[in-house]
């Protein structure tokens, strides 16, 4: 029996070292951290408690950031969903070409982001862009719209992402529509259900796991997404206007060079994604269980 | 079924294998010593030169060392070296920002250099970037080359308006109003944070009286009168810029002053040359047509200022062949090979040393001898101290261990793109902005006001 115990704590063992070297190591070591006043690359640090969470309490860029991140993550993701549902309803349908289609549709959640985010600077460049040329063209607008200037930024990097992620979506939702039993569509059918009866009786309830996974995931994703944003305009003078809270956490740890900041604020998002996620269960996994 | 390995035989490979894993360190040990050099200048042609010349002599003359350079962009630069200090392995020679180098200094990271300097001639290398790496009596870095900063205009266009150079800022607002026209701006100022935020408030403040911090106490200065000034004039030049230039980069500006959408380029160095010669109409492509402006001064102030680029080497404690980066920075000097530096983009890398600013060998260059009145232009900057290194307000500001920081924290520019962009009121901008430079200050251990 002994003997057995062991033999499972060694084949557990590389998993338990892997978890525990790159997972609960750097989440530990943050914390610690996070308690530091620590330059981020001078061996110079000193130990102040919770003040770099009691200084962002109180610090107006916390805040803007906080919103500016809520709000990105909040508009990507509805429209990722709406987006890709759409998308995926209609690849489930037979038609000729399908099957290119969904490949293609794969297409912006393949390349690198750096690609995605240079080919929509390029489009949307105000004195050289297309989308602004097309506009023109067509008589839409009668001066280039700015759209990577500050009233536009949140705009067009919420078009790039949803571009990006959509397929994400698409790919997901799509996997199980193939799995739902045609006899409940047929069944549906002959008792009169409409189209759009048929979606919200049949496909939204069968669909509903898949959908909670997919906003539990994406919405972590964009609340978190540093990549994307800071390309877009990171280095841009109208970065503060799309500063996220990723952002603000790259800033203070490489830019303000105050590593313990930094870390102090990966731990405040921790928190708020681990508060919000167990919130998301208890209002909508609860219910799933109850019916 | 594989032949069986006999025991002699496995013993025989295996001391074959530990002989072989003996000599390792000894066959290692041959291997050339590698002089790691980390620089700036990112062109094709200027990496070449510096293969071909200072890194080809250096080899013949040490043979036992191979040196590998790295041409680094600003950005990546400082946060490579940055980690490679933290990591304790910085490169044995490195470009340094001059803002970055009194951070670095009082950190004991760096090497004195006085002997090289005597030796490359001390009264020779131009008062402008001598002393910027000068701490308690000891020099720690030697500029690689300057490279002024200035305004490029359409020349053409300003004279047909009969309006003069700009001396003043007032100058320069009627100026910009007189130049938009017929779906032409007047000017376009770069949207990266560096330049918006950093690199031009700097000169705002220069040539208006103004520093970042107060000399004594080192209390930031960014709601102070020179500072608000600054602000006003940045939102009332605003109006005569193409709506997007937030969102535009500093080559964007450059293409669109070639290509005739602008009159002046904000910020422009003698690269601007590469982009008339490429984009503007043909017949245009001359000083006739496009030539630099020295910056006007603002109303507290007595001359315009503008940054002088030019990063310094600079050899750290930590370095593993100090010696041998010193006798590279002694071959890179060396006439024949820095004239070929120099000449490889010509005027922006101008050479540290006055004799050959004006030596024949080195404007006999055919761009140079083409845009002469661009480095005419440069050189007269010289002479009236018309130019700080870049993010200098004045030139003691090579003493404060913060700059850096004061850059990465965006607040300065988060201060001018809210006036500029957002339309704020300059005055509330300048409190929030001072609140947080205060903070930060406080936070770095720089505060020595009570």
């Amino acid at each position: 029996m002994r003997k057995n115990a062991l033999a499972g704590w060694l084949l557990l063992a590389p998993s338990l070292l892997l978890i525990g070297g790159l997972i609960l190591y750097p989440i530990a070591y943050n914390l610690w951290l996070s308690l530091f006043d620590k330059h981020a690359f001078m061996p110079v640090q000193k130990f102040v408690g919770l003040q770099n969470y009691r200084y962002f309490a109180g610090d107006p860029e916390f805040w803007n950031a906080f919103y500016y991140g809520t709000v990105y993550a909040a508009v990507t993701m509805v429209f990722q969903l709406l987006l890709g549902v759409a998308a995926a309803l209609l690849l489930n349908e037979a038609f000729h070409g399908r099957a290119l289609l969904r490949g293609v549709v794969l297409f912006p959640y393949v390349i690198p982001t750096i690609v995605a985010v240079i080919l929509w600077k390029w489009l949307l460049n105000d004195s050289y862009g297309l989308v602004n040329y097309l506009l023109l063209a067509a008589g839409v607008v009668r001066a280039p719209v700015a759209w990577l200037g500050k009233d536009w930024i949140m705009f067009s990097l919420v078009l790039t992402s949803v571009w990006q992620f959509f397929p994400f979506v698409v790919v997901t939702y799509l996997a199980r529509l193939q799995t739902i039993p045609p006899e409940l569509y047929e069944a549906a059918t002959v008792d009169g259900a409409t189209v759009w009866r048929r979606f919200l009786h049949v496909t939204l309830p069968q669909t509903s796991n898949v959908l909670f996974v997919i906003v539990l995931l994406r919405s972590i994703w964009m609340f978190t997404k540093f990549d994307t944003v800071w390309l877009m305009a990171g280095e841009s003078a109208v970065s503060r206007y799309v500063r996220t809270l990723p952002v603000y956490a790259y800033a203070r740890s490489f830019t303000y060079l105050q590593a313990g900041m930094g870390a102090a604020l990966a731990v405040i998002m921790f928190g708020m994604l681990l508060a919000a996620t167990f919130v998301y269960f208890r209002l909508f996994r609860e219910e799933e269980v109850l019916t | 079924m594989p032949p069986a390995l006999s025991r002699r035989r496995f013993l025989a490979s295996g001391v074959a294998g530990a002989t072989l894993l003996a000599r390792a360190p000894a066959v290692l040990g041959q291997q050339p010593r590698e002089l790691n050099v980390w620089h700036t200048e990112v062109e094709p042609q200027t990496v070449k030169v510096i293969q071909d010349t200072s890194i080809a002599e250096f080899e013949k003359k040490f043979p036992g060392f191979k040196v590998r350079q790295q041409a680094l962009s600003w950005g990546d630069l400082n946060t490579k070296l940055l980690a490679s200090l933290a990591a304790g392995g910085p490169p044995d020679l490195t470009h340094l920002n001059p803002f970055m180098t009194a951070s670095l200094h009082t950190k004991g990271l760096l090497r004195p250099m006085d002997e090289l300097i005597r030796a490359l001639g001390e009264k020779d290398i131009h008062e402008a970037t001598l002393k910027l790496q000068y701490f308690d009596g000891k020099y720690y870095g030697v500029t690689h080359a300057m490279g002024a900063t200035y305004f490029a205009e359409r020349r053409d266009l300003r004279e047909k308006k009969g309006i003069k150079p700009p001396e003043t800022w007032a100058d320069m607002l009627q100026l910009a109003a007189a130049l938009t026209e017929d779906g032409r701006f007047a000017l376009q100022m770069p949207g990266e944070k560096l330049y918006i935020g950093f690199v031009h408030p700097a000169e705002w403040l220069a040539e208006n009286g103004g520093s970042w911090v107060d000399p004594k106490t080192w209390r930031p200065q960014l709601n102070s009168k020179a500072m608000l000034e600054a602000l006003e004039y940045a939102q009332k030049l605003n109006r005569f810029q193409p709506q997007g230039w937030s969102g535009q980069k500093y080559l964007d500006t450059l293409a669109a002053l070639a290509n005739g959408k602008v009159a002046m380029a904000h910020l422009s160095g003698a690269r601007t040359i590469g982009y008339i010669e490429k984009y503007a109409p043909e017949g245009t492509r001359d000083p006739e047509h496009f030539m630099p402006l020295l910056r006007p001064h603002g109303p507290s102030g007595k001359v315009g200022v503008s940054a002088l680029d030019g990063e310094n080497w600079a050899v750290f404690t930590q370095s593993k062949y100090p010696n041998e980066a010193f006798e590279f920075l002694r071959l890179f000097y060396k006439k024949e090979n820095y004239l070929q530096y120099c000449h490889s983009v010509p005027i922006h890398l101008s050479p540290i040393f006055k004799s050959m600013l004006t030596d024949p060998a080195y404007l006999a260059n055919e761009r140079i001898k083409k845009w002469k009145p661009w480095h005419d232009v440069m050189m007269s900057g010289l002479r009236s101290g018309r130019f700080l290194p870049i993010g200098f307000s004045r030139p003691d500001d090579n003493v404060l261990p913060f700059l850096a920081e004061l850059d990465g924290s965006g607040i300065v520019a988060d201060m001018v793109v809210e006036v500029m962009v957002g339309g704020k009121t300059p005055k509330a901008e300048a409190d929030r902005a001072q609140k947080r430079a205060e903070e930060l200050l406080t936070q770095l251990g720089a505060k020595r006001w009570s």
